[in-house]
């Protein structure tokens, strides 16, 4: 096929200006590839979480009948999970056992956990669970631990690993297999580690051989989430009309993996700044077309002058586009697929799913397609008919577009860079730096676009970092409103002075309060009950707890019956408000509390003094928890003295069911929260990239068109040197400036970001903290990438000659 | 199709040579052509009240100082630019009232233009520059540019240098490839705008040389110059200064010689 000289120009000039066509096509194909990995991503997430999710057959609902923890209670056996299958709205129900043990993960060292025995691993209906490797089912006396949480116990499959059970005794099991529970969230979210045996190890174990848990799957809509709670309830009250007490509801959202809003959130904020690297890499595609025109404006003269129409000479530049955009596809789509399936694969290892065949789904083909083409031709359009309609007289005698160039002098850019050249003359510096000041402002249009672009990057770079220091600054904040450093939860109640006592004398404690703390229900006047909360109990007069108080106020020593529920819980039960009062049923006995605060806090947790706790559930005068104040409040210290409590309670006879350590959830948290970072930083450095392409492109383009000017200096007499630094130079002033915009935009963008952040996980803003570190990261970074940027052309400039300056058109 | 309506575009004379469509008898009339510039200074006349008329197959030196405004003739002629007031027929074709879309058709189909500078593509090669006005216009069948082109080459004597870039070749090569580019067309008038100010006396003169071989095959050719030696070659010379014709003289034979009356003139007009 024989290409018409047109379109060779089109791919000449492309050729010709190697640099420039790179800059541009590697700017658009970052855009390209941010866009399609995301949409990539969260199309495959979406998928394989739903499915795997689906193929659980996951439990429309949890109940919790007895809970060692939660202050014991009777169990239930086959015959009433048929009375529960054989209800009109059930379509499934399954009973199994789960309990709270310690694993010793190392000297002197225990975590917890929870182990959950299944009557028949071969037919599990509800929850399902699958083999990874190993055994299957657990055999005689071994357990099998969940895939993901095998980290955290410190051993390998056919280990033997020791279990400390709640009534004191030692097991040694060994590790069988590995399992994988969709179920459960992940550990590195909760720090659990989950274990599944058979009935007759658990009665090995020492523990009854009959049910806590009920599992449900409802009859009929089991999306309907009022539906699923209707019938939970009826579950629910046909369970307590047998005798036994349910503890705890747990109803999620049907159908929906737990953690599927956080990954969908998560994929949606990165796919926000996805979309700005795509903005930026257009204002790049607007400065260089701008360029390349201004540049071209003679030949554009010349084509009309021989007969081209303005609509043939748009074709040519509108080409020349497609074909940046066609080559940034080329790139940016297998980079894009491969960032997407390690985007998944990283996804789903955090939130332990497994992905089925990778694939690029035809609509990412068709959103990167289009945004590859699209975006770039918008850019460029308005660039591209303003310079096409050059005249041949304009083109020709250099006015039209000529004359920015010829009257800068008149525009407030110059007056600004006069000003500062006079600043800078006041200052002593030299003659090169002062014509760099005043180069930066020689293009007002492109400088914009630049500063706008690195501007952006800045803001989100620095908006980032301010998420970060946010998380950090609200997790201090949660983390304030417990001032105790080690929970120690035993395994029944205990009179109060004896485990005081008991945590007082291990060395390096400094207080030690018992407290309750129970699972309870609001009971409305309609005789309905809320979802479960936490119930927690310290005397007041200790000052242990410390909530951020956001209505009302914080309990104090002469209240009765006075409770502080938090924002959470009042968001599921919005008809109270402080100075209500509500009913509450605590181990089965009704009783009025008045609301006396609301404290700001992301789960259904309520406050209520001791004494008046222990008066409601009869049981004065003991605890079944203990909150302890150590010396120091370091994760190290908090784990020496977590592992001596246990030891001392142990010696004591008191059998304690967990120890946690507020350090160490704080650590987890972090964790968590570095994740989100971590991934909102890596969108960040894209930005960042985009935008030194950009100042590049910039840099390049004031160079080639400055071409003369830098020939004349040579001439003169300009070293190597100075030419060099009048190009870096204003390369590193643009960066600065672009640093100060950045960091003043950064603070309204951080603000909302930090708010998305928060209100996407946790329904509730972030306390919101700018960070100065992110800011002064970013001037080191920006100063050095404007560097970086402006070394290239700046070279370039340095290698011009007297004789490559009189061939230069 | 397109072809067709450009082709239709190309100037027809009368076939019974009673004048063109406008009712304009000559190839080319300007009626008092008047191009006035606003500038912050008050409005500068670059041409005022300019008649002129050109045969067909004329041979014409447009002589004039600088800022005379004989460079704005040439753009009104060319539909470059716009006259103020009065009318500019070329064929059957009224220049003036042609959009800026509509000129650069029956620009590229009816005037070849050449440059001082050349003004090639520098990206492409000579050929290709050539074969350029042809794509544009689509006056030929694709498959023809190439031979065509290379056929235009020959007649200028550059052909062996097709596939170079111009920034390989002289000036004076140069100058021949836009000779040939503004011959891709085949249209019948030639505006060279100085186009051996850039040339060596040996070198200018070749390109002369052609002018007048084109001359000779029929085309109208209007040569803007400051080279007296040049102007003293053509078949008349208009003479402009301060917006307006101050002379307008058909060459003889014997004016052509060094030392004639006429060649004194033109020495003296173009000499400052």
């Amino acid at each position: 096929m024989v290409i018409r000289p047109r379109w060779r120009k089109v791919l000449r000039d492309m050729w010709g200006n190697k640099t420039r066509t790179i800059l541009v096509v590697l700017s658009i194909a970052i855009g390209v590839f941010a866009v399609g990995m995301i949409a990539n991503a969260r199309i495959i997430l979406d998928r394989d979480l739903a499915r795997s999710y689906a193929a659980t057959n996951p439990a429309s609902a949890r109940l919790l009948v007895s809970y060692l923890m939660l202050g014991g209670g009777e169990g239930f056996d086959d015959d009433l999970v048929q009375v529960v299958q054989r209800m009109r709205n059930v379509a499934a129900a399954e009973g199994r056992r789960s309990l709270s043990v310690r694993l010793n993960v190392g000297p002197d060292e225990w975590r917890d956990l929870q182990i959950f025995a299944i009557p028949d691993y071969e037919h599990i209906r509800i929850n399902r669970v699958w083999s990874e490797s190993g055994a299957w089912p657990p055999p005689h006396r071994e357990m099998l631990i969940e895939r993901a949480a095998l980290g955290l116990t410190n051993a390998q499959v056919g280990d033997t690993v020791l279990l400390k059970m709640p009534n004191g005794s030692r097991r040694e099991v060994r590790i069988a297999g590995l399992v994988h529970d969709l179920s459960q969230l992940p550990s590195f979210l909760d720090g659990t580690i989950y274990a599944y045996v058979t009935f007759e190890t658990l009665e090995w174990l020492g523990e009854p051989r009959d049910y806590n848990e009920m599992y449900i799957v409802v009859e009929g809509d089991k999306y309907d989430k009022e539906h699923v709670q209707a019938v939970t309830n009826e579950v629910r009250d046909k369970i307590e009309k047998s005798g036994r007490s349910v503890l705890m509801t747990i109803v999620l959202e049907p159908g929906k993996h737990p953690l599927s809003d956080a990954i969908q959130t998560i994929v949606l904020l990165l796919g926000v700044l996805g979309f700005f690297s795509l903005l930026l890499s257009g204002f790049l595609v607007i400065n260089t077309i701008s360029a390349l025109l201004a540049q071209q404006v003679r030949q554009i003269g010349i084509m009309k002058a021989i007969g081209a129409r303005s609509h043939q000479i748009m074709c040519l530049y509108l080409v020349t586009v497609l074909i940046f955009g066609l080559l940034s596809l080329l790139i940016a789509v297998p980079l894009g697929a491969l960032g997407a399936q390690f985007f998944t694969r990283f996804m789903a290892g955090l939130f332990n799913f497994d992905l089925a065949d990778f694939y690029v789904p035809r609509s990412v083909m068709i959103l990167e397609v289009t945004v590859g083409l699209v975006v770039p031709l918008l850019a460029a359009l308005y660039p591209i008919i303003a310079g096409t309609r050059v005249t041949v007289r304009e083109a020709m005698s250099d006015y039209g577009l000529g004359v920015q160039r010829a009257s800068h002098k008149t525009h407030p850019g110059g007056r600004m860079a006069a000003l500062l050249g006079h600043l800078m003359a006041l200052l002593g510096l030299s003659r090169p730096l002062l014509l760099s000041l005043r180069n930066t402002f020689r293009r007002k249009g492109r400088l914009v676009l630049t500063l706008t672009t690195l501007t952006l990057a800045g803001a989100i770079f620095i908006g980032v970092f301010s998420v970060r220091d946010s998380l950090l600054t609200t997790l201090d904040d949660l983390m304030d409103t417990w001032q105790y450093d080690v929970q120690v939860t035993l395994s029944r109640p205990h009179r109060i002075e004896q485990i005081e006592d008991v945590a007082l004398s291990v060395p390096g404690v400094v207080k030690a309060k018992g407290a309750g703390f129970t699972l309870t229900r609001r009971v409305r006047a309609d005789k309905t009950e809320s979802d479960s909360m936490f119930l927690m109990a310290p005397p007041v007069d200790a000052d242990l707890v410390r909530p951020v108080i956001v209505a009302g106020r914080w309990l104090e020593p002469d209240d009765e019956n006075a409770i502080v529920v938090s924002t959470n819980f009042l968001s599921t039960e919005p008809d109270l408000s402080v100075g209500d009062s509500m009913v509450l049923k605590i181990d089965g006995r009704d009783t009025t509390w008045h609301i006396v605060g609301v404290s700001q806090f992301l789960a259904p947790i309520s406050y209520v003094d001791y004494a008046d706790y222990a008066r409601a559930a009869r049981n004065a005068g003991r605890a079944s928890s203990v909150w302890v104040v150590t010396e120091r409040s370091d994760l190290e210290f908090q784990s020496q003295v977590a592992q001596q409590l246990e030891q001392q309670f142990e010696r004591a006879s008191l059998r304690i069911n967990s120890v946690a350590k507020i350090a160490e959830e704080r650590a987890e948290a972090e964790a968590t929260f570095e994740i989100i970072v971590i991934l909102l930083l890596f969108m960040a450095v894209l930005l960042a990239f985009v935008g030194g392409l950009g100042l590049m492109g910039t840099m390049s383009m004031n160079v080639l068109e400055r071409t003369r000017e830098i020939g004349v200096m040579r001439a003169i007499g300009a070293s190597n040197g100075s030419i060099q630094q009048i190009v870096l130079v204003e390369g590193v002033v643009i960066g600065c400036m672009s640093w100060l915009l950045g960091a003043v935009l950064a603070m309204p963008l951080s603000k909302l970001l930090s708010d998305a952040v928060g209100m996407a996980f946790w329904q509730s803003p972030l306390s919101y903290s700018f960070s100065v570190g992110g800011a002064l990261i970013w001037l080191v970074t920006v100063v050095l990438l404007s560097a970086v940027a402006s070394f290239l052309p700046a070279w370039n400039a340095s290698r011009l000659t007297v004789r490559d300056v009189l061939a230069y058109e | 199709m397109l072809q067709q309506l450009f082709r239709r575009l190309k100037f027809a004379p009368d076939p019974l040579g009673t004048g063109y469509r406008h009712g304009n008898t000559h190839f080319i009339e300007l009626r008092q052509v008047r191009k006035v510039y606003p500038s912050a200074a008050g409005d500068v006349v670059a041409l005022n009240g300019i008649d002129l008329m050109i045969d067909r197959g004329e041979f014409i030196a447009v002589i004039g100082k600088s800022g005379s405004g004989k460079s704005t003739l040439i753009n009104m002629i060319t539909a470059v630019d716009r006259p103020t007031s009065g009318e500019i027929l070329v064929g059957d074709t009224a220049v003036h009232r042609l959009s800026e879309e509509r000129a650069a058709i029956w620009r590229g189909i009816n005037i070849g233009i050449v440059y001082q500078s050349f003004q090639l593509m520098p990206s492409l090669t000579v050929i290709e520059n050539v074969m350029l006005p042809m794509d544009f216009c689509d006056t030929y069948p694709s498959h023809e540019f190439h031979d065509r082109a290379l056929h235009l080459l020959e007649q200028v004597d550059i052909a062996e240098h097709a596939y170079k870039l111009p920034s390989a070749m002289s000036g004076g090569q140069q100058q021949r490839v836009a000779i040939a580019r503004a011959l891709a067309n085949d249209p019948p008038l030639i505006l060279a705008d100085e186009p051996t100010g850039n040339l060596d006396s040996q070198t200018a003169e070749a390109v002369f040389h052609l002018f007048e071989t084109l001359v000779d095959r029929g085309k109208t050719i209007l040569l803007v110059t400051h080279d007296s030696d040049l102007a003293r070659r053509v078949q008349r010379t208009i003479t402009i200064a301060d917006g307006a014709i101050v002379a307008d003289q058909a060459i003889t034979i014997e004016d052509r010689q060094p030392d004639s009356d006429q060649a004194v003139i033109l020495k003296g007009d173009v000499s400052t």
